[in-house]
């Protein structure tokens, strides 16, 4: 199996477009760049089968968290004799493992020398640095992380984060030398906020043999501006020709100056989490003159009983499932009745646009105009902290009896 | 009475009286028997009609009550019906909106004008009538319709059941009259009279004098002794005309399909298949396997073997075990699987009729959904011996 990552056009500051390209047995796997890995949860995409998911031609990529499903010794996929592709009927895509969650870390209690903690349905349990490629070995992934050792606490000292960069590169000279041929190790970046740390951190990660970087925006900063400018400092010091994987940049704001500065990929998470709030994306990179002169959603909440009679697809023009079927009036009824098919929808919809939203990324970047089209973006947009707190007021509560 | 219907038998077992016919309604045809699925609220708990269609499924319920209360009567038929407002353009049947007021509804009271009942809302008193069902049903739109009628548990005696058995044909009358769309909804009657032969049979014929498009076995599957239950359904369909389709309300369990279908009964419903999808059970021939058991974590075969459907197509017991009910995706798996089992079994019967083998399905059918013989229901073999099959011989 290989894995090859090439840069196709690079333009003045960090901007990239490329491909990553991944080879095995008689299947190719072309993830064009910059892109996204389809979130799941349990080692499935939330709310959807698998035709489902299928319906969104985009998706080509998933990243799979092993604290969602080892909480039994020894976890029953280890025992599936066909990997975990084929267990979590993931064949045809690329299989990206790590193991937190990249949308939602728990904070728990701290790692040690030798392990990590993580949160799984029955508790916190600790995983063993060894015992951990272990189970890379088994489940043969395409890619997955070396183990981190993140930060979770509110205001670290100086001397807790040069611990975390000095075990997670230990952790990660121990995977490398024990991996099994054929999987390939993307290294963990740390260093928190710590600007000397971060990047003695990427140079170092930058000196061993992995195949790309992962970089951890969560519990940095509150905007995405202040995120991106701490990870920046270890952005900077990372080769070109290797991929850069970002978690904890999910608005269309955190992913535009994400791109800006060189980040490859992103996940899903933030579809999830708006399809659970029972939002749709309506947010576009390729903004209207009209357009200009007013402050524009990029969401709307299907909650609002506004809906109610609305027999408009979530987005007219849009090619998914939920809108060449369905209306915004039956998704608020679904929402509304607390019945399982409004996420579905959402989530359809949701994933669909978010991957569109990536392809017309790449085609900016691709005709030199991404940069204007961004700035555009921030201009015509709301904040994006207004949409967040809406959110946090409605939740989806779904039935299962 | 008018009808938007046709319906013709098409093959009849020589030994029971099952038969299979060819139902066809204004949204397409409907191979009978049929299980129809339960859609309450406009949807079928979490499946796409992309789905559904897939599965092979040809008509489906709502619930009247559900939909009159959200989204209400004025809004669906402002957005077309509930064809349009799901995108369902297969066939519908809506109930008369009755029989929740009575198994929801504590205060329900019922009066020679309707169901008197309080809102779930705001606590008014409420008037479900006749006529408000009938026009409630016609916003719906639904291809088949049912009667309001005077439903009481299966398990009271003594003159309220007469009374109900009366009133029903009475209420019947009036929904005749105020059925506004018979060019394209079929209403059917809804058999009552409890546990009574003789009320059962002074009801049928009252009722077959209105010439409904179609009959519907009700007041039954509450509880009720099954050896009078059969009893009940195989006198319905002796004395109902053979010309129209006998639908038994609330029907669901695997072998209750087998053998109404074998006494001459053509339709079904029942919440069953996909509410205990959403506990985590799985119906299978041999049973159902409830895949929360930590017995399946490490169970690598599908639900079914020869089961053609999505989730055995594509996933191992363990992989459902890890979701059910804790993921949607858990729940969506074995619903789709458990209508899949439902659509399946109904199709195998029809199979069975068509090629004259309806009596060997049934003893292959028994013998592996309950191992032995020893755990054949007796109500089971009764009714099968009424029907010239010996399951013990």
């Amino acid at each position: 199996m290989s894995l090859l990552f090439n840069l196709l056009k690079t333009s003045e500051k960090s901007l990239r477009l490329g491909n990553l390209i991944l080879i095995k047995n008689e299947q190719k796997i072309i993830l064009d760049t910059p892109n996204c890995l389809a979130y799941t949860v349990r080692g499935c995409v939330p709310h959807l089968t698998p035709d489902n998911l299928h319906d969104i031609p985009l998706i080509e990529a998933v990243t799979v968290t092993l604290e969602h499903f080892i909480d039994v010794q020894p976890p029953p996929s280890t025992q599936f004799p066909g990997g975990l592709h084929k267990f979590l009927n993931f064949e045809k895509y690329f299989l990206f493992i790590d193991i937190r969650d990249s949308g939602n870390i728990k904070a728990v209690s701290s790692n040690a020398d030798k392990y990590v903690s993580i949160y799984t349905n029955h508790g916190v349990r600790q995983v063993m640095f060894d015992s951990y490629i272990e189970y890379m070995n088994i489940y043969k992934p395409d890619v997955f992380a070396s183990l981190a050792d993140k930060i979770t606490d509110e205001v670290p000292s100086l001397k807790r984060i040069r611990k975390s960069v000095d075990r997670t590169l230990k952790w990660l000279d121990n995977a490398l030398s024990n991996v099994k041929e054929g999987i390939h190790v993307f290294g963990v970046l740390t260093g928190h906020n710590n600007k000397e740390e971060r990047i003695r951190s990427a140079k170092e990660t930058a000196k061993r043999n992995v195949s790309g970087f992962v970089l951890n925006g969560n519990f940095l900063g509150n905007t995405s501006r202040e995120r991106i400018n701490i990870l920046k400092s270890s952005l900077d010091n990372l080769p070109s020709n290797k991929p850069r994987l970002a978690y904890g940049l999910g608005t269309p704001e955190d992913i535009l100056l994400g791109v800006s500065e060189g980040i490859d990929l992103f996940d899903t998470h933030y579809a999830a989490k708006m399809t659970d709030a029972g939002h749709a994306f309506i947010f576009s990179l390729d903004i209207k003159n009209d357009l200009d002169s007013c402050k524009q959603q990029k969401t709307i909440n299907l909650w609002d009983t506004y809906f109610r009679d609305d027999i408009q697809p979530l987005l007219v023009g849009c090619q998914c499932y939920s809108c060449q079927n369905h209306t915004r009036a039956y998704i608020h009824h679904l929402l509304n009745v607390h019945e399982m098919l409004a996420t579905v929808l959402l989530m359809s919809h949701n994933l669909f646009h978010y991957t569109k939203f990536f392809k017309s990324i790449r085609e900016s970047i691709d005709q030199g105009t991404f940069s204007s089209k961004a700035e555009r973006f921030f201009k015509v947009y709301d904040d994006e902290y207004k949409q967040e707190k809406e959110m946090t007021e409605n939740s989806t509560t779904v039935i299962l009896n | 009475m008018k009808s938007a219907l046709s319906w013709k038998i098409v093959a009849k077992c020589s030994t029971t009286k099952a038969r299979v016919g060819l139902l066809t309604l204004p949204h397409g045809p409907v191979d009978t028997p049929v299980f129809m699925p339960v859609g309450t609220q406009g949807t079928l708990k979490g499946l796409t009609p992309k789905q559904l269609e897939e599965l092979n499924c040809q008509i489906m319920l709502n619930n009247t009550y559900h939909l009159g209360l959200r989204p209400g009567q004025e809004l669906i038929e402002e957005l077309g019906g509930s064809h349009k407002f799901q995108n369902w353009n297969r066939n519908l049947l809506t109930d008369s909106g009755g029989f929740q007021m009575v198994s929801l509804l504590k205060l329900a009271r019922i009066t020679e004008e309707g169901v008197e009942f309080q809102s779930p809302h705001d606590g008014t008193t409420m008037l479900l009538t006749p006529e408000h069902s009938m026009s409630l049903q016609n916003s719906i739109g639904a291809d088949i319709i049912m009667q309001l009628d005077d439903v009481v548990s299966s398990l009271t005696t003594g003159p309220r059941v007469e009374e109900a058995m009366h009133r029903s044909i009475r209420w019947l009358d009036r929904c005749i009259n105020s059925h506004k769309k018979p060019e394209t909804q079929n209403l059917f009657a809804i058999i009552q009279g409890g546990l009574n032969i003789d009320l059962r049979k002074k009801c049928i014929e009252e009722m077959v004098k209105r010439d409904t498009p179609g009959y519907a076995i009700g007041g039954l599957s509450g509880g009720e002794e099954k050896d009078i239950f059969w009893k009940i359904v195989s006198f319905s369909t002796d004395m109902l005309p053979k010309n129209k389709p006998i639908y038994c309300m609330g029907v669901g369990y695997a072998e209750d399909l087998v053998v109404c279908s074998a006494l001459g009964v053509d339709m079904y419903d029942c919440v069953f298949p996909t509410r205990t999808a959403r506990f985590g059970n799985a119906l299978t021939s041999k049973g159902p396997l409830n895949l929360k058991s930590t017995k399946f974590a490490q169970d690598f075969e599908p639900i079914e073997k020869d089961c053609n459907c999505l989730t055995c197509k594509k996933y191992t017991r363990a992989y459902i075990h890890m979701h059910a009910t804790r993921e949607t995706v858990g729940c969506h798996l074995i619903t789709l699987h458990n209508v899949s089992y439902q659509l399946r079994l109904m199709n195998s019967i029809r199979q069975a009729i068509l090629n004259d083998e309806f009596p060997s399905f049934i003893q292959r059918f028994f013998k592996e959904l309950f191992g032995g013989k020893d755990n054949y229901p007796i109500w089971a073999v009764n009714a099968l011996k009424s029907v010239n099959i010996e399951l013990l011989p």
